[in-house]
Formats: structure tokens, sequence, C-alpha cells
């Protein structure tokens, strides 16, 4: 009988897991490089003539967006956690809408606003202007988040001490210095992902590196070209990710640990919470309420709700199948290598330097792969290379970093004395993960998955590569009707996504209820 | 009469870090043994040794004249060692009710069917004084609750020595007194032996007649405790016996 002490003990299985569902994660890029290696010219015809132009574009978006979301979410999320102010809970719940929206949407959004005001492509709701803000709607909030819950980690007896040296203006201070490393991960997070998203880019015309993977992929059938441009995106990713991901694991190692302190309560300064009211406000105002706007105005124009229900309706179960898959195979992934990785200090760090790693990469690394190996392997292969599947696999594979973060820091805030009590007494480790550390790690396993289910389902890019012809997602076949469709379909569509985005959240959030107070078997 | 406990030259180290180093001493059946030393000093490893959830890097214990761990080696595993254990943050399981706690540490070894091990867990839970509570979950009962939770967990599985790893700490004087004093009815009433890690002398007088000090990797002083306070070697009993003396 394995022991369940052995949950909390080194071992060599541990580095063995982790190592593998690495590989598993990075299986699917595998055939891009013999691909990469196949013709193709020297220098920029060998990445296609468009992509350093492309890729310098991109850039440019990333920097905008990274420092645009430190900048806005690194102080309205430090005075969100610190204090509470008026509206808290609806307004925070409405940040996280855009979370769940793929940036397209938004971008949509913000150009139809722009038509309806009149301005000039190249006005701050065009191109470079555009395409950040259509990008910020999302990074922001992701910011604002981090630093939010990276400050609410402050102990009661840590603001105290702040409060009693130094007044609220400390206080805000050292916690924005607690925050900044959480807040640095989301922003850079956010501003990565912008790289490989082709979306608002491509509605604002200022394509970026991803829009031209998949002009090579799906506009001059070249998948040599695509491969090859993938791999020199992710070759940026990593340049970008690796430095980052040294930098912040050993930050995130310490903070995902459990602590045995009272965590501070919101205050209730009346002067930092109308601050706090302002700058929240600000956000949403900026990042958020325009893209509805420009949504909302057409959408009632003409009202097709009708046409709008009836696609949402062709498209709803691909789109529950490819969220509900990869969220349980991100779920089931995070937390296998939430487990393996254990308490370990050395595999912490690498656990979470890897998953930061693995996320930066771009999408169209895997699902390219993946296209590669469907069309080379022989029919017997056809149920897991061809289909939905893939686009399960590929999605849970890309997004189980997510849910390993959430289950690392489940895991460490549980007691080592639980699996030593349990060896004590004989439990066997199924009866012992069954009945004690699942339903521990369920919420926050739940949380993850969800938030993977979502982020999966608003992944245009791989659904767009990966999509068996019939079976696209709802946000593809809005991206796939946005140029031709009439703008008030467009509208109410994207609208709709939003609704049924933020009935899921309300659902997981009743839902959520009963998970946290679990009831005992007795 | 032979030893219970024999902890034979046992060492450990984390890394380079030395924890115990040498370490040797036995227990007769029925002897209770305060474990006193500093924070970090190792007396909370050194029970986590007996109970088997550490292996030794060098030296053998033996319980009751069985080999249980040697070098490197966990030779009986721990639920067959019959040890009750009480740890300092209790380690009750949050999603589980009292009867359940229990329950769950019974092994099929001991109880192989599921109704008479929820029977013995209750009486256990009974014997501890909140029968009553039995449904209710870890967060839902006082600290002194849960101790006694706790406690029923350990003693349910009728161990032949019970390890108590400082779990009174933040318990108000009063109920910290009636659960010694249960304690020691306990422990006489079902004819355990006990080892307890501390810091507060009313504990130690209470339920230990020997005493026995960890310093600097090793034993420091041991005997009983009223003679230790008397003519103190190590820092610990010194600092102890200054305390006692306190007005």
């Amino acid at each position: 009988m394995v022991s369940c002490a052995t949950l909390e003990q080194a071992g060599r299985w541990r580095w063995v897991g982790v190592m593998t569902i690495f590989a598993c994660a990075l299986v699917p890029a595998v055939p891009l490089l013999w691909v990469a290696a196949e013709g193709g010219g020297g220098g920029g015809a060998w990445l296609g003539e468009g992509f350093p132009g492309g890729l310098r574009r991109s850039l440019q978006v990333a920097v905008w967006v990274a420092g645009l979301s430190l900048v806005a979410g690194l102080p309205c999320g430090v005075l969100a956690g610190l204090y509470r102010f008026p509206f808290r809970r609806v307004l925070l719940a409405l940040l996280v809408l855009p979370l769940l929206a793929p940036p397209f949407l938004w971008a949509l959004g913000l150009s139809m606003l722009r038509t309806q005001l009149a301005l000039p492509p190249h006005s701050l709701l065009g191109g470079l202007g555009g395409t950040v803000l259509a990008f910020c709607s999302g990074a922001v909030p992701l910011t604002l988040f981090a630093s939010m819950l990276a400050s609410q980690t402050l102990s009661r007896s840590q603001t105290q001490a702040a409060r009693l040296a130094g007044g609220e203006m400390h206080l805000c201070l050292l916690a924005a210095r607690h925050a900044f490393p959480m807040a640095a991960l989301a922003a850079t997070l956010g501003a990565v992902l912008t790289i490989s998203d082709p979306g608002p880019g491509q509605i604002f015309g200022h394509e970026g590196a991803a829009s031209q993977i998949l002009i090579s992929f799906a506009a001059s059938y070249d998948f040599s070209l695509a491969a090859r441009q993938s791999l020199a995106l992710a070759g940026l990713a990593l340049a970008v990710a690796l430095p980052v991901a040294g930098w912040l694991a050993p930050r995130l190692s310490a903070g995902l640990l459990a602590r045995s302190a009272f965590l501070a309560e919101p205050g209730a300064s009346r002067a930092a919470g109308r601050l706090t009211l302002v700058l929240v406000c600000s956000v949403i105002g900026v990042t958020i309420l325009p893209g509805l706007a420009g949504l909302c105005l057409p959408a009632f124009r003409d009202a097709p709700f009708e046409r709008a229900w009836q696609e949402a309706a062709r498209t709803l179960p691909n789109t529950i199948l490819y969220g509900v898959g990869a969220g349980l195979l991100a779920m089931v992934l995070g937390v296998a290598l939430a487990l393996c990785a254990g308490r370990q200090p050395r595999l912490r760090l690498v656990a979470l330097a890897g998953v930061f790693v693995l996320f930066s990469l771009p999408p169209a690394l895997g699902a390219l792969g993946i296209v590669r190996l469907g069309s080379e392997a022989g029919a017997a292969f056809d149920p897991v290379l061809r289909g939905r599947f893939p686009v399960v696999l590929w999605l849970g594979l890309r997004l189980f970093p997510i849910v390993s973060v959430f289950a690392m820091r489940r895991l460490g805030a549980a007691p080592v004395s639980w699996a030593q009590a349990a060896a004590l007494h004989g439990l066997p480790l199924r009866i012992y993960f069954l009945r004690i550390l699942a339903p521990w790690l369920l919420p926050a396993a739940a949380v993850g998955g969800l938030l993977a289910g979502l982020l999966g389902i608003a992944d245009i890019g791989s659904m767009l590569l990966l999509h068996p012809p019939g079976h696209g997602s709802f946000p593809l076949a809005i991206f796939t009707v946005m140029a031709n469709a009439p703008e008030s379909l467009v509208a109410t569509l994207c609208l709709a996504y939003f609704g049924l985005s933020a009935l899921v959240l309300a659902l997981a959030w009743a839902l959520a209820g009963r998970i946290s107070s679990f009831p005992a078997r007795s | 009469m032979s030893a219970l406990v024999d902890m034979n030259g046992v060492s450990l180290r984390y890394g380079d870090e030395p924890v115990l180093e040498d370490v040797s001493f036995s227990l007769n059946p029925m002897d209770h043994l305060a474990l006193l030393g500093p924070s970090g000093c190792g007396k909370s490893t050194l029970l986590s040794l007996l109970a088997g959830l550490t292996r030794p890097a060098s030296g053998k214990i033996t319980l009751d004249g069985e080999l249980v761990s040697e070098s490197g080696r966990i030779v009986v595993a721990p639920h067959a060692r019959r040890i009750g254990m009480v740890f300092q943050d209790l380690a009750l399981w949050p999603n589980l009710n009292a009867v359940e706690n229990v329950r769950l540490g019974i092994p099929r070894s001991l109880e192989p069917s599921r109704k008479r091990q929820a029977d013995r867990a209750r009486k256990a839970l009974d014997a501890c004084g909140i029968g009553d509570l039995s449904l209710r979950k870890p967060a839902q009962m006082s600290a002194g609750q849960q101790q006694r939770v706790a406690i029923a967990r350990a003693l349910a599985i009728r161990p032949r020595l019970l390890l108590l790893d400082e779990p009174f700490t933040g318990l108000d004087l009063a109920v910290k007194s009636r659960i010694l004093d249960e304690i020691q009815s306990f422990a006489s009433g079902q004819q355990i032996t006990l080892i307890l890690v501390s810091h507060d002398p009313l504990e130690v007088r209470h339920l230990s007649r020997q005493v026995m000090v960890i310093e600097h990797h090793g034993i420091a002083e041991q005997g009983p405790f009223d003679l230790l306070t008397r003519s103190p070697k190590s820092a610990t009993m010194r600092a102890m016996a200054l305390h006692l003396a306190a007005p």
C-alpha cells in the first residue's frame, strides 16, 4: 500500500510527473520543427515578406498593453484589495466580463463606435490605438485582479503595522510593492497573449505576427511558412517569458505557500473608498464601456435577435463541448502538476516557471502541430487527431497552467499534518485523495477549470486552425461572419456572447457557494 | 521490564543542516515523558521519527522489541505501529464531521466493517465528552472541542504509545486543565505510554514524571522534572526553573 505520507515526501516520481506533463503539453509542437526545416529561402523570405513588419507591430502592441495594464491595473487593484468602496461586488463582477470574452469582440465594439462617431481610421479608436485599447479591455482587469488578490494576502498585523508606521499612504505604497510581482506577471501575460491573437489587429488594420501566420495557413496554403512563423513567434515569446519567469517564479512560489496568519479585512476609510470607486469606474469607463456602447447602438437599432439566437443555438453544443472538455482536461492536468510539484521548493519553482513559459507560447504552435500530425497520421488516428477531440485536447493542454497555479495555491494551504495523520492511521491513498484532498482542491480546481473553459472558447486562434468543418464555436461564428454580415447582426452576436458568458459566470458563482459548503457524509 | 520505545544512535539531517545527532533513549511501558527544548531543536522531528513519518539517516528505533526503523529505512509502516498522535495543528480534515474524522482514522485491520468503525468512533467521541457534536465539522467547533476530536481520533485505535506534539497551544487555562486531566485518566485507564512535546511547565507537570531536554541536536539532560528544575544544567531547564520560581 502506498502511504499517504508519500504526498509530503520528496521522490523521483515528482520530477518524472512534472516533466511528463510538460512534455505532453509540448509534444504537439514537435512536428513543426521538422516542417520548419523544409524549404523556404533565407532571412525575410524564410519567414515571409510581411512577417517582420507584423512582428514589429505585435511588439509595439505588447509593450503598450503591458505598460498601460501595469499603470492602470496596479494602483486600482491594490486600492480595491485594501479598501471597501460602494458597489464593490457589482463593479468587480463587471470587470470579470472582459476576461471571459475574446479581445476581438471588444475590437468590433470599438470599431463600430468609431464608425458611429465618424472618426478617421487612424484615430485613437483605430490602428495601433484601437488594437491596444481592445487588448487592454482584458489585460487591465487581469492586472487589476492580480494586484487585488496579491494585496489581499497581506495579514491583518502587516497592514496594522504599516498604518502605524506611516498612515494610509504608507500602507498603499507598501501594498503596491508587495503586489508588484503579481501585477507584473499579469501585465506580461496580457502582453504576451496579444502577440498570439490575430483578432483586434485584423479588425483595425494593424495586422501583427499572428495574422501573418493565419494568412500563410488559411490564405496562402503554405503550411511550412506558417510553421516557421509560429516557431519564430514562439522564440520571441520565450525571449520575453523566460527572464520574466526566472524573476517571478521564486516570488510566486513563496507567495503560494500556506500562511497561518489572519488576513486583513478591507479597510473602511471613506476617502480611500471614494478614490477607489473613481479609479475602478475610470477603468470600466475606458476599457469596457466604449466597446459595449459601440455594440449596443447598432444591435438595438435593427434588433436582429432572432437571427442571432439561431446562430447561437446552432453553435452552442460545440461551444459547450469545447469549453467543458478543455476545462476538465485542464483540471486533471493542473491538479496532477500541483500534486507532483508538492511542497518541494525547487520543483515548485520549475513548475511555476514552466507553466508561465508554456502559457506564453503562441497557441498556433501546438494547433499547427496537431494539424500536421492529423494530416500525416493514418485513419486509425482520426478520432484523436481529427474532428472535435483535438480541439478539446489542445485547449486543455494549453490552458492547464491556469488550473495548476490555483491548485498549487490551494495545496500549499493544506497542512502537511493531514497526510501525516492519514499515513499514521493507515488511510489508503485512494480514500485520502477522494474523501479529503479532492474536496479540498475542488473549489480552486473548479474556478481554474471554469476560467480555462471560457478562455478556451475565446481562443479564436486555436479554434480557427483546428475546428472541423461545420463544428465551429460561437466566437468562431462571429469571427467568420464579421466581415460580411450586417453590422447590427455582428453586434447582437457579440452582445449575446457577453450575455452567455455572464450567465455561465453567475451559475458558477451560485455553484461555488454550494461547493464551499461541501457536505460531509455521515 | 523491557522498554516499549528504544531509540539507539539516531541521527537526521535536512540537507546539510543537522537536526538530531546520535540520540539514544528508552522508555518503559506506561511511562510519561515530556520533551523540552527551544523551538526548532528537533522535538517534533523526534516524534515524527517514532511515528514512522520520517526516516532516520542512521541509528535504530525499536518498539516493544520490534525493529521499526533503521538507517534510511522504515521497517514497519506508521499505521502498523499502533501509535496515536495529536498534531500541533490537530490535523483534522476540514470537510469531514467529527465522527468521520475519527472513523477514517480507524484502519480496516482493526475494524473491518464500516459500521463497526463508526460505532467505535462514536464511542471514542463519547469518551472524550463530545458525542453530541459528532456531526459537526471542525470549523463549527471551538478550539477545545476540536482538541477533543483529535484526541478521540488518536485514542480510537487503542494505541500503545500516544504522541502529543504541543497540542494545547492557544487553549485557555481552564480548558487546558480539563483536557490534561482527561488525557491523564485515559493514559492510566488504557495503560498508554505517552510522550509530550511542550514549552509549558503546567502541561509538563500535569502529564509527565520524566523530562528529556533536547538542545544542540542532542539530549542535553533527562530525569524527573522536579529534580531537573532544582539543579538545571541546560538553558531550557534553567529558564523553566526561573519561571517556576517567579512569584
